[in-house]
């Protein structure tokens, strides 16, 4: 690839951008290129010293704000003919609740695996009051002149309270991956964003 | 590296590349290296996130019948070189600490 076909396939990939973003992106590379041509560099060697493509567009897309990109999108462009825009009113009973159901369901479906994180906390509540409920009975028992039991129910007390630090470890790793989903799933709605508006 | 810690380093790193005389994107990369493994497209990001903290400004100058991008440290970002040599000692004091417990294991 050389110089030209780089930035104009970088520029394609950025079109989702506001425009100041994406000419403040392209005039970035084109220097670095330049500087690279100027040390000796050949076109092609240039291009290659900068890496994936791919890996440029998400890096460059991870610093704008979701807001501006969703922004940009709804923003009618000034190419949009006449027919289009009718055609968009006209469809929008149709696209709305589609889109709108989309991103409902995207977000009841992870609302359901924070719901699952948050039960397992409940659990792990339900498990550390157990073991307590088993300690005051076994004190009780204790009292009461029946140590047998009491020593039954201290080691219950003991099991469970082994299983409220196990759950409460399980629990966490789960809330952990579970906000780190919720992380990829804003990347990958943003990327989804920028690659259909590159598609054009 | 952790990647928190990798990214505030980089910042002041880049910081110092241009806190003797103003310097540009290629060039800073390219002083870089020997001491940080960063690319052209890792320092853009951070670029403009240091412009908009204003720890540096920005200002074009033409370069061979083109314009090449100069970045230039403000009094903010020479403060904040100073602020994490600072930082720096709390640092090795926290290094100190974990080597000591890992001597007295051996």
């Amino acid at each position: 690839m050389n110089k030209q076909e780089f930035l104009s396939a970088l520029a394609q990939r950025l079109s989702a951008l506001p425009e100041a973003e994406r000419d403040a992106s392209l005039a970035y590379y084109s220097e670095i290129i330049d500087d690279a041509l100027e040390e000796g560099m050949s076109q092609e060697e240039a291009v290659e010293s900068l890496g994936d493509i791919d890996q440029i567009v998400s890096q460059i897309v991870a610093d704008v704000p979701l807001s501006k990109l969703v922004k940009k999108q709804l923003k009618p462009k000034k190419t949009l003919k006449a027919w289009e825009i009718v055609l968009i009113i006209l469809g929008s009973p149709v696209w709305l609740p589609l889109l709108l159901s989309a991103v409902i369901v995207v977000a009841a479906v992870y609302i359901c695996i924070w719901a699952v994180v948050i039960s397992l906390y409940a659990v792990d509540l339900a498990l550390g009051a157990s073991a307590f409920a088993m300690l005051v009975c076994s004190v009780v028992f204790f009292a009461l002149r029946s140590p047998v039991a009491a020593l039954w129910m201290l080691a219950a007390a003991l099991i469970l309270a082994g299983l409220t630090i196990l759950f409460f470890l399980l629990s966490n790793l789960c809330a952990k991956y579970t906000a780190i989903l919720g992380k990829k799933i804003c990347i990958g709605f943003k990327k989804m964003i920028v690659s259909k508006e590159g598609a054009k | 590296m952790d990647v928190q810690l990798k990214r505030g380093l980089l910042d002041i790193c880049v910081l110092s590349a241009i806190r003797d005389e103003d310097s540009y994107g290629y060039r800073i990369v390219k002083d870089m290296k020997p001491y940080v493994q960063i690319s052209e497209s890792t320092l853009y990001p951070i670029l403009r996130r240091l412009e908009a903290a204003q720890l540096l400004t920005v200002c074009t100058a033409e370069h061979n019948g083109r314009l090449r991008k100069y970045y230039h440290i403000t009094d903010l970002g020479l403060k904040r070189i100073e602020e994490f040599k600072v930082e720096w000692n709390e640092i090795i004091g926290i290094y100190n600490y974990i080597m000591r417990e890992d001597a007295q294991h051996e």
